[in-house]
């Protein structure tokens, strides 16, 4: 039947978006990529770096008075016994999955778009974890006990709890650290080896050299660079869920309305990554607005992909929220359902700390929805925005966690505002020099975007390439 | 590396002087050495050897002062234990020696046992052999202890503002008395004290010196209750509520069981509060009063009324009674009263009048000893309407003759009559009647000779400070609340060279100035006449009173003629006027009349109503603060007459309208670092003729604030009444025993199932066969705080000073939590609940699952134990607490100052500054400071959690003392309540109750049976060794607002009704 029969054709198959635009050369890459680090240093850069370093020193100072005076020089008390300390913690160990994300999650699904931001955003987990574990470290009593902590063999037979999520934290943490930098160093040393080769100096090339470990490029190596590479990317595959979830455990865990909750879980690593994104895209925006020849290959298309993702995981965690609300409405526990409807919500609960829980609601919830529009998301404005919403609301998140859970709990007798005195407010402001400054340092000196990796993904490094003009292959 | 060589101070120059009890190790050097051997790191640090001992104890004391001296700091210090060369009797070096004695207060003696640790007492006891104190105490008696080593108590003979020693003083005051003549020109001024010897002394004064003033001031005494009791009893005796016999009490602006009571009272009423069951008989108190107090709290009905018109209430109380009993002299009494001035529910006092008619001879009007007198003539002829005289009132002999009073000292002042005023402690520049214009006076006097606590305002004014020992460094003895014959006896030698009371007195007598108790053992020798003196006065001693002396009652018979003369004189009660307030001077629970200002431990207890530390405040009601428009901590102006006074208002549920309550005895001028800075003066308010209160009163804000430390932000119990505070009605408990158990989340919870049987808990027997546990009845609470002290004394827990606790970091390990609670939100009348809060010793506690180094674990006999040496301090303990027990020292609480070094209120910024924690600032304790502490608790260091021990290091010496009985027979058991915690023991009203769950024989474990129990979050499965018993209310369901009772507790998640469903 001839009117019935359908035509069985193949539609023809869509070209692929480029990934790097403006089909540039090999040669161009090493060149614009090394460039970076081997041109003179941009006053913009001495302009950035100084004050981030001075903000750090500020930072440092604080936690210097900190420790000689005792944790008093914050504004926690009885009732919240932990507030920005432990907020910071959460908000910066958060950050860093985007990186690990993108280099073990994405490497392992083969997502080819990664190669151009992975190492940016590898280097930003490792400062985000740095500026994390100060967090835990300071936070408590005694610093110079703190390696109570360690499960050292000693006389007295005590070791640290086991059944305590915060050593689980100790333990989660300090792998990531050692998994991250390790997984960062391994994907750096070939280009580590490009810019010895391209060194001018002779200290430079000396130090890259160190750092290079005799890379020769020798098909051997690549073969165990890429085995190494793999196996890295399979350990931190875990650890992307595994590390904020024992995060997530140190409230989980406990007994506390607002804390013991089995939702937060898969709603600290949805949040982490969500934060993270944002914060990769804060990054990298302004990155690319200094180094316009990065256009080619840091992209519209990737900026999309990310906005995908953080609006994702923004519609995660404003499930998350939703379904604590109806946990608690559902629970029957009058004083879960307090912590829910009064102390966070504000619902006939005036003075405490509602105004948190909204800006979080806004940030994290609704300012994402705006990426379902195309145009938004790849406006870079638009985008920056956006992120930085993103940014202070996961910041937010956790406090209202943390401290709206503490401050009104079980008994009334007990409740307490808590205050931040300066001393907290400047530690944390603190950490952001150190981040950026660290940030500054690495794109400074290292290669900020994985020049072996993006080779491979424009068609000339594609063995089947077939140049499109002249000769043969 | 040379030999240390300790150099022991030389001996002090003041003569022989006793340091405690029997007199045989009188002045050995080697007791005298003891205090800088304790800390000999102290003594060789001073340069040379040559440092008296009072001067050691000066500079150590005034450690503050020694800013900056070195870097010594940065180091460990060297210690060195130096032993006995000579074994001192009785001392077994870490083993505590207890003594009896008794600590003076204006309503008598309250009997005592010290423990002192190497000739320091530590910890001051109720005398349990006493039937007054039965072992308990109260704030007061707790707090004394550091009043004893306050290093900035007077220290010096100070002459005209110049360091002067004993010796002149001895000599000027023989000269004095030599030229004394008849004593035309001498006059005394004293605080109320009941001691025999004082009394006997002041009959040899006066035999001597017949012309001497002698005068007695008390700024909160009993002056008109005296006036009145002379009206309507005579002269010479008093009346003596015997508050256990009553079945209903009304107090009519009577804070018996806070300020104007004492252990006594406390225990006789919780004694028929109590309930064992559905069919015990309780009492009931009505309570008419202007602010809620802790009597207030209790009680089953309460009326707000300002205590201006306490008066007009009695009147129309009085009317009711005699209607209903057809008495005459009340019907006398009241014939010339017109229709009343202000009206009151006339229901509330038809029903509480028919209700104390019904319970004749077995009712009690109380009223308070502030009211006019001829208020509490009219409530004596109440009394004795109802029928109670002699039987829940009762006479007894006044011990003390009639003294003049201050106005009329002031008068002799004033007409030059005064040539020598002696002032023996009291304070009068601070704390005399505005109008008397004290200060002026006292500098109009040619010599001035004062014998003082501390230097302080009137000191200043005097041309003679003498240091007054403390009771712990004196001989002496006193009469206790029931009249019977208290001994007084020295713990330690007077610190600072002190001279006690008797010590004057006896000199100004022309006696010898003691040495020892003969002065005491005369008194003793003249009013017990023993057979065998010496074994009497042993007996007297050990025991702190003479056994088996029951005081004599005085029948009391009522003058109704004179009674109603004196009533229809002065009784004028017209009702507030519209903009007018009344002003109420309230004695403040914690510093009294501002003689406990600088007790660093009372100041840091949190008021039991208003939850205050550090500060007093005006208290008014929410109705009150709407139409000043303020909030709390707004400063507002008051004016009385001339007088102006700033204070900072805080809005106190409960009470009454157009009327503001301020505590006396703070913004004191002159008077140490702790004290200084605290709270607003109300004094300049006061005056001859309104002492109590002061109607006329103007209010205004001023809109700014204050800062006021609260320990509780929040009063409301947010609708958690039936989960937290759990109480019913008697007719409730009768129809629903065990309504407790089915309150709360506990009404729709299902039952805990573990999934993990824990083998040692499981057999606790098998690893320690004592349960540790602890009950608490609500019922008898009252919210005293008597506990706190008492837990703060044992625990070795630091003050942390005005802006710790503002700060929120507080170290009690006990608290009292109070709360108001109110169907309607809005109600004027919310019920006031008070609970202890400690550590509840969770046996399966969320504290210790996530502490990360092992630092709270469990012990086999079920505490919940802290380890702080393993302590790093993450605070995981103490977020995961549900009851928000555990305490973290945010700083060095123990070493550094708690006040930094600014020295003025006004630099004392209320954050947590730079300087006043740092590294730089001096650290290290004031020796005296170091001596109160308790040997057998650790002091904290900085960044370490804290928490209540259930007292563990009691549980440890009475196991200890077991095992050394028992020997090997294995039998290690401690026999049931052989000893309790610090805080029980304490507890006047008995609330409290610890030991061991596991013995049967236990009152713990008897009361852990109680249908009334229930712990508390018992949904979390926490498993607490501490329990609850539900408070009952015992309402005439006839009252207004009987129907109201206990219906905030019936929570959304409670019965409606006591044993209704869900």
């Amino acid at each position: 039947m001839a009117e019935s029969a359908v035509t069985l054709t193949t539609p023809p198959e869509l070209e692929r978006v480029p990934l790097v635009a403006n089909d540039r050369k090999i040669t161009w890459i090493s060149d614009k990529v090394s460039n970076i680090v081997e041109s003179p240093t941009p006053l913009w850069w001495w302009l950035a770096f100084l004050p981030c370093s001075l903000i750090a020193f500020i930072g440092l100072l604080c936690i210097g008075y900190q420790i000689s005076n005792g944790v008093g020089v914050w504004g926690e008390n009885k009732t919240v016994g932990w507030a920005w300390d432990i907020t910071n913690f959460v908000f910066w160990i958060g950050i860093g999955h985007a990186g690990t994300l993108i280099s073990a999650i994405l490497f392992l699904t083969r997502q080819k778009w990664r190669t151009s931001i992975n190492r940016a955003a590898e280097a930003m987990t490792i400062f985000a974890v740095i500026c994390a574990g100060i967090f835990p470290g300071i936070h408590v009593g005694r610093v110079w006990m703190a390696w109570f902590l360690a499960p050292i063999p000693n006389a007295n037979g005590i070791w640290p709890n086991f059944r305590s999520p915060l050593l689980w934290d100790v333990f989660a943490v300090s792998t990531y650290f050692t998994v991250s930098l390790l997984f960062w160093y391994t994907g750096l040393v070939p280009d580590l080896a490009t810019l010895r080769d391209r060194a001018k100096s002779r200290v430079s090339k000396y130090l890259y050299g160190i750092f290079a470990l005799g890379w020769r490029g020798s098909n051997r190596q690549w073969r165990h660079y890429e085995m190494a590479y793999l196996l890295l990317a399979g350990l931190s595959t875990p650890l992307v869920l595994s590390v904020h979830s024992v995060v997530s455990f140190d409230f989980a865990t406990s007994i506390v309305p607002g804390w013991h909750t089995t939702i937060f879980p898969p709603y600290f690593v949805a949040g982490a990554i969500f934060g993270g994104f944002a914060m990769v895209l804060t990054i990298l925006l302004p990155s690319r607005l200094l180094y316009p020849q990065l256009d080619d290959l840091v992209t519209r298309q990737h900026v999309d992909k990310m906005a995908k993702i953080i609006l994702l995981t923004g519609t995660i965690v404003g499930y998350a929220y939703l379904t604590e609300l109806f946990i608690a409405y559902y629970g029957a526990n009058q004083y879960e359902k307090f912590t829910f409807f009064q102390a966070r919500m504000g619902i006939d609960n005036p003075g405490w700390y509602a105004w948190a829980y909204y800006v979080m609601m806004f940030c994290n919830v609704i300012s994402p929805q705006l990426f379902w529009i195309k145009s938004m998301r790849t406006n870079y404005i638009a985008v920056f925005i956006v992120c930085m919403f993103v940014n202070v609301g996961m910041w937010f998140e956790r406090f209202v966690i943390i401290v709206t859970s503490l401050a009104q709990d079980f008994l009334p007798s007990s409740w307490r505002h808590y205050h931040p005195s300066w001393v907290e407010i400047w530690t944390f402001i603190g950490t952001f020099g150190i981040f950026l400054s660290l940030f500054l340092l690495f794109m400074r000196f290292l290669p900020m975007i994985c020049m072996f990796e993006v080779k491979l993904v424009t068609p000339e490094g594609d063995p089947h390439h077939a140049p499109k003009k002249e000769g043969q292959h | 590396m040379s030999k240390r060589i300790l150099n022991h101070p030389t001996e002090p120059v003041s003569g022989r002087k006793y340091w405690r009890s029997l007199g045989q190790l009188g002045d050995t050097p080697e007791f005298r050495g003891w205090l800088e051997r304790e800390f000999p790191q102290g003594a060789a640090e001073m340069k040379g050897g040559e440092v008296s001992r009072r001067n050691f104890l000066q500079l150590m004391g005034a450690s503050m002062a020694l800013a900056g001296l070195s870097f010594a700091g940065c180091r460990r210090p060297e210690l060195h234990m130096v032993p006995f060369t000579r074994g001192v009797e009785w001392s077994i070096p870490g083993k505590p020696l207890f003594f009896t004695t008794a600590r003076p207060t204006r309503r008598g003696y309250a009997p005592l046992v010290a423990t002192t640790h190497d000739g320091r007492p530590t910890k001051m006891e109720g005398n349990p052999l006493h039937p007054v104190s039965k072992g308990t105490t109260d704030m007061h008696s707790q707090s004394s202890l550091i009043d004893l080593y306050d290093p900035e108590r007077a220290q010096h003979f100070v002459k005209a503002g110049k360091q002067s020693d004993t010796v002149t003083f001895e000599k000027e005051l023989d000269e004095i008395v030599k030229g004394a003549g008849d004593g035309a020109g001498l006059a005394f001024l004293l605080e109320s004290d009941n001691s025999p010897t004082r009394e006997r002394l002041r009959g040899e004064i006066a035999k001597k010196f017949p012309a001497a003033k002698w005068a007695v001031y008390e700024p909160l005494g009993a002056e008109l209750a005296y006036q009145a009791t002379a009206v309507a009893f005579g002269e010479g005796v008093t009346a003596i509520p015997v508050i256990d016999k009553a079945d209903v009490i009304l107090a009519l602006d009577s804070d018996f069981l806070g300020v104007e009571g004492d252990v006594n009272t406390i225990r006789e009423f919780s004694a028929r509060h109590k309930v064992s069951g559905p069919d015990s008989k309780m009492n009931r108190l009505y309570v008419v009063e202007n602010r809620y107090t802790i009597t207030g709290g209790i009680a089953d009905h309460r009326l707000r009324v300002p205590a201006s018109q306490i008066g007009a209430f009695a009147l129309a109380l009085a009317a009711e009674i005699g209607v209903a009993t057809k008495d005459a002299a009340l019907g006398e009494t009241l014939k010339t009263f017109g229709a009343p001035a202000v009206t009151f529910n006339a229901d509330w006092i038809k029903y509480s009048a028919e209700d104390l008619v019904a319970s004749k001879g077995a009712s009690l009007v109380l009223v308070g000893a502030r009211q006019p007198a001829a208020v509490q003539v009219l409530v004596a002829a109440i009394n004795v309407a109802l029928g109670n005289l002699g039987k829940t009132i009762v006479g007894r002999k006044l011990s003390e003759k009639p003294a003049a009073t201050l106005s009329e000292l002031a008068k002799d002042i004033t007409d030059k009559k005064v040539k020598t005023l002696f002032i023996i402690g009291g304070n009068p520049v601070y704390n005399a009647p505005a109008d008397l214009g004290w200060a002026e006076l006292q500098k109009s006097v040619p010599t001035v000779i004062r014998l003082g606590r501390a230097e302080d305002e009137t000191s200043h004014f005097s041309h003679w400070n003498v240091p007054l020992a403390h009771y712990l460094e004196s001989w002496g003895d006193g009469l206790a609340a029931d009249g019977s014959y208290l001994s007084v006896q020295p713990m330690i030698l007077p610190l600072f060279g002190g001279w006690s009371e008797l010590d004057l007195l006896a000199k100004v007598a022309g006696l010898a100035k003691p040495s020892g108790p003969e002065l005491v053992q005369e008194t003793y020798k003249q009013r017990v006449k023993p057979n065998d003196f010496i074994g009497a006065w042993a007996k007297f001693l050990h025991d702190g009173f003479v056994a088996g002396e029951t005081a004599t009652s005085e029948a009391l018979a009522f003058n109704a003629a004179a009674a109603a003369e004196y009533v229809a004189a002065k009784s004028a009660f017209p009702a507030l006027a519209e903009n007018a307030y009344e002003v109420v001077f309230t004695g403040c629970s914690k510093v009294d009349d501002g003689r406990f200002n600088n007790n660093g431990w009372l100041q840091e207890i949190p008021d039991p109503i208003t939850k205050i530390a550090w500060d007093n405040a005006a208290l008014i009601s929410p109705a009150t603060a709407k139409k000043l428009g303020v909030k709390d901590t707004s400063l507002i102006e008051i004016t009385v007459g001339n007088s102006k006074l700033t204070a900072a208002a805080i809005i106190a549920p409960g009470h009454a309208d157009g009327s503001i309550s301020i505590a006396l005895g703070y913004g004191r001028s002159v008077v140490g670092r702790v004290g200084s800075g605290t709270g607003f003066n109300a004094y300049p308010l006061r005056t001859t003729a309104q002492p109590y209160f002061a109607v006329g009163a103007t209010a205004k804000a001023t809109g700014k604030t204050y800062q006021l430390a609260l320990t509780q932000e929040h009063w409301s119990l947010e609708g958690r009444g039936g989960d937290l505070t759990r109480e019913a009605t008697v007719d409730e408990y009768k129809a629903h025993p065990d309504f407790a158990k089915t309150m709360g989340m506990d009404a729709h919870i299902p039952p805990n199932v573990s999934l993990y049987t824990n083998p040692p808990l499981n057999q606790p027997a098998s690893l320690d066969p004592h349960a540790w546990g602890m009950v608490v009845d609500l019922n008898s609470c009252i919210g005293c705080s008597a506990c706190m002290v008492a837990c703060q004394a044992e625990n070795n827990i630091p003050i942390v000073g005005k802006e710790q606790v503002y700060e929120g970091r507080e170290m009690h390990w006990i608290r009292t939590d109070r709360y108001f609670a109110s169907v309607d939100e809005s109600d004027p009348d919310p019920e006031m609940v008070s609970q202890p809060m400690m550590c509840q010793h969770c046996e399966y506690a969320p504290c210790e699952t996530v502490c990360p180094v092992n630092a709270t674990v469990h012990s086999e006999d079920g505490l919940n134990v802290m380890a702080y040496n393993r302590c790093i301090g993450t605070r995981y303990c103490a977020n995961n607490c549900p009851f928000k027990v555990r305490r973290f020292n945010f700083f060095d609480y123990n070493q550094r100052d708690v006040q930094g070094r600014a020295k003025n209120a006004d630099d004392r910024k209320l954050f947590t500054g730079l300087y006043e924690w740092n590294l730089t600032a001096d650290k290290g304790a004031p020796d005296t400071v170091k001596m109160s502490k308790n040997p057998n608790v650790t002091v904290r260091m900085r960044g370490v959690m804290e928490k209540c021990t259930f007292c563990v290091q009691r549980i440890q010496e009475a196991k200890i003392a077991m095992k050394v009985a028992v020997r090997d027979s294995g039998d290690i058991r401690i026999p049931a309540n052989a000893f309790t915690t610090a805080c029980a023991q304490a507890c006047p009203a008995d609330a409290i109750t610890f030991g061991d769950i596991n013995n049967p024989d236990s009152d713990v474990s008897k009361l852990k049976k109680s249908e009334r129990g229930y712990r508390l979050l018992e949904y979390l499965n926490v498993s607490a060794r501490v329990s609850y018993l539900a408070r009952i209310r015992n309402p005439n369901m006839k009252m207004p607002g009987a129907e109201k009772i206990g219906a905030a507790m019936k929570s959304q998640h409670g019965h409606t009704k006591a044993g209704g469903k869900h």
